[in-house]
């Protein structure tokens, strides 16, 4: 009896470390924003009366409709693309039988262990000679044949009923309209949790725009914040505000597909 | 079926809207670009230096792009050369002196070489120095990293020292003044961040050492001032002085809000420190303490960067002139931009200005600026070589062990051994 009230206090105790440890940098984030730098360096961790101001110097210096523009359209194609392209291939990948199916897909798997760095010279020489370096394109076009998506897509195929593609073949569907009104719908919460986790890296994604996007009026959110974090005197309250304003979107997107992202990463198939 | 094609029209259609929105950046006709990554200090800097040249030049204009980091510029410009591809990289870029050889011997005939249009001898020789390479200079000098010993001179005072007790003094004197100071004022002397080696590379070349030898290779065991610098490092934690500080938000809070009484660092952190204007005359700067060992002077540097040509550039003639009439040419330029940022330029003739002489009454009237140049002409000159940002990493994982008392010829050994092993 007492091992067990022992034991759950303990569960609680991890749990409430492991939630301040992840939610912490969150509050300080959202505190910081209504704060001075000065207060922020000293560490003041109740709210401020500095939001105003910090929100006016970043739409000074930063052409926010247009670098949040960049971002949602890198970010919003990118993830249709990499949907579309990486579920098929997923698809594909296990309804299809073929002699070398296994050996490429485990050649597939290989490829996820080299460092994006080490591609990187090879890639920006393509795009170079393909005259696209600094578009919308060269950033989003590395990104779509995604394997680590298409590994998922494959492992959630695994539990699709082939009983379901059989009845559809009988009744006379293509493979296209199998895949269209069969598969897509009945691994919707598949779909979601992928775009979480794909708007999630697009959004998110640094290296590669960094080295592909040159021009101002070009970038992403996420280099502008670099950016800014190293002036030589950093206004921490405009870079936090503008770090909240960079979190919305992604939240907003897990919040709407929340309870689907939780069912696709429990790989269940209604 | 009408369904299904009316889909794949419309992702056609979105995959067409993103194909007719991709835009190639073609630079204009005369226009220069520039890469900087401090919007208010070296950004406006250079974007003042453009109008001033475009009012005589009209068909010249500039384009100053600060929306990337320091970080982020090297790794743009690293990935581009070694992809053997020019295309958007701008005509002008800034580079800061300590890496700047290693640019300048992995890319050759990257960089445009200036010392055959631009005469040198008007710039800090140190300067200069630092970014030639086979006899031929590469960059024209920008912002001086001259350091100088920042004080709160009302702590000083109320420890019962004058600004003159820190005139001419080593590390050794120091440390004795700062221990006076804290049991007075219970204020530590300093704050250092153990990722940092930046005071030890300050103290190193004040002596006119560096990690390498003429011919590139290592000089770590047997470097006379960097065993001394190590060594006064210790002795600052040993007598503790120091507040350990982690990044550059704490480095820079400890200094502004009063915490410790003083910071030895190069003259670009003046901006930093006159933010906080209630602080106004409680400041003052005294020339940086000298290691006790033979050739180590009262001036150093740290940080520092230059503006280098591309040789990809279209627009060399105008941005070679451009350097002539204003960076190395327009002395009322350099008074400008210290008055307006505290950029104190690498320009000598700029020093007899009016801005140069003038006082400043957030450092208690002292004639800051004139000092500052004192020092810049006294600097020694070092060869950064190409593995600095190695090396300081193989010190930086020394450092823990060697303010708890450890050996410092074994570490030096350490360092060497690590450092041999990076540059293979």
């Amino acid at each position: 009896m007492t091992w067990a009230v022992f034991r759950r206090a303990l569960v609680y105790v991890l749990l409430s470390i492991a939630a301040f440890v992840s939610v912490f940098p969150f509050f300080w984030m959202i505190i910081g924003a209504t704060n001075t730098s000065a207060d922020i360096i000293r560490g003041k961790t109740s709210i401020g009366g500095a939001l105003l101001t910090n929100a006016a110097t970043f739409f000074t210096q930063v052409d926010a409709p247009r670098i949040f523009f960049n971002s949602a359209f890198i970010a919003i194609v990118g993830t249709v693309l990499t949907l579309i392209i990486s579920s098929l291939a997923g698809y594909g990948f296990e309804m299809f039988r073929s002699r070398f199916r296994e050996r490429i897909f485990a050649l597939l798997l290989l490829l996820l262990s080299i460092p994006f760095a080490a591609m990187m010279v090879p890639l920006f020489v393509m795009f170079s000679q393909a005259k696209l370096v600094n578009t919308y394109v060269a950033v989003i076009a590395p990104t779509v044949a995604s394997i680590f998506i298409i590994f998922y897509f494959r492992q959630a195929t695994k539990a699709f009923p082939r009983e379901l593609r059989d009845a559809a073949r009988i009744d006379g569907l293509s493979e296209w309209q199998i895949f269209l009104y069969v598969y897509l719908p009945v691994m919707r919460s598949t779909y979601a949790a992928a775009t979480i986790i794909v708007f999630m890296a697009n959004w998110n994604n640094y290296l590669w725009p960094l080295i592909v996007l040159q021009t101002a009026d070009n970038k992403t959110i996420t280099l502008i914040l670099s950016a800014l974090t190293s002036a030589y005197t950093p206004d921490y309250g405009m870079l936090l505000f503008g770090t909240v304003l960079a979190t919305l979107p992604t939240l907003v997107i897990f919040f709407v597909l929340q309870r689907r992202f939780v069912e696709g990463m429990l790989g269940a198939v209604k | 079926m009408n369904r299904i094609v009316s889909r794949h029209n419309r992702l056609l259609g979105v995959a067409l809207a993103g194909i007719s929105l991709v835009s190639v950046a073609a630079a204009s006709a005369g226009e220069i670009s520039v890469w900087v990554w401090d919007k208010a200090f070296n950004g406006d800097t250079m974007r003042e230096a453009g109008e001033i040249y475009t009012k005589d030049h009209p068909d010249t204009t500039f384009n100053v792009d600060d929306t990337a980091s320091q970080d982020d510029i090297r790794a743009k410009l690293q990935t581009q050369l070694l992809a053997g591809s020019t295309e958007g990289l701008p005509d002008i870029v800034l580079i800061q002196d300590d890496v700047a050889q290693k640019y300048l011997q992995s890319f050759p005939g990257a960089f445009e070489p200036l010392s055959d249009s631009v005469d040198m001898s008007v710039f800090a020789p140190y300067k200069v120095a630092a970014a030639t390479f086979d006899g031929k200079s590469y960059s024209i000098p920008f912002d001086s990293g001259v350091t100088g010993l920042f004080y709160r001179s009302d702590y000083l005072e109320e420890a019962g020292f004058t600004p003159e007790d820190l005139e001419n003094i080593t590390w050794d004197r120091l440390i004795e003044i700062g221990q006076t100071i804290k049991e007075k004022t219970g204020h530590q002397l300093l704050d250092l961040d153990l990722n940092d080696t930046g005071l030890i590379r300050m103290m190193m070349q004040s002596a006119g050492e560096w990690y390498f030898n003429e011919d590139g290779s290592l000089n770590i065991t047997d470097n006379a001032a960097l065993k001394k610098a190590l060594e006064t490092y210790a002795k600052f934690y040993q007598a503790d002085l120091v507040k350990p500080v982690s990044g550059w938000a704490e480095y820079t809070g400890a200094f502004t809000s009063g915490e410790v009484a003083m910071v030895p660092v190069g003259v670009w952190i003046t901006a930093t420190i006159k933010a906080n204007a209630d602080q106004s005359g409680k400041w003052g700067v005294a020339p940086i303490p000298r290691m006790d060992l033979e050739g180590s002077v009262n001036a150093s540097n740290q940080g520092g960067s230059s503006w280098y040509l591309l040789s990809s550039s279209d627009n060399k003639e105008e941005a070679i002139d451009f350097f002539k009439t204003v960076w190395a040419g327009n002395e009322d330029f350099y008074q400008d931009i210290l008055i307006k940022r505290g950029a104190v330029g690498s320009l000598l003739s700029a020093r007899e200005g009016e801005a140069y002489k003038a006082t400043d009454e957030f450092f208690g009237g002292q004639p800051v600026w004139q000092n500052f140049s004192t020092w810049l002409g006294q600097i020694p000159s070092v060869d950064y070589g190409t593995f600095t940002a190695e090396v300081d990493a193989a010190v930086a994982s020394q450092l823990p062990g060697i303010i708890q008392g450890g050996d410092i010829d074994a570490a030096l050994q350490a360092v060497s051994d690590q450092a041999q092993q990076q540059m293979q």
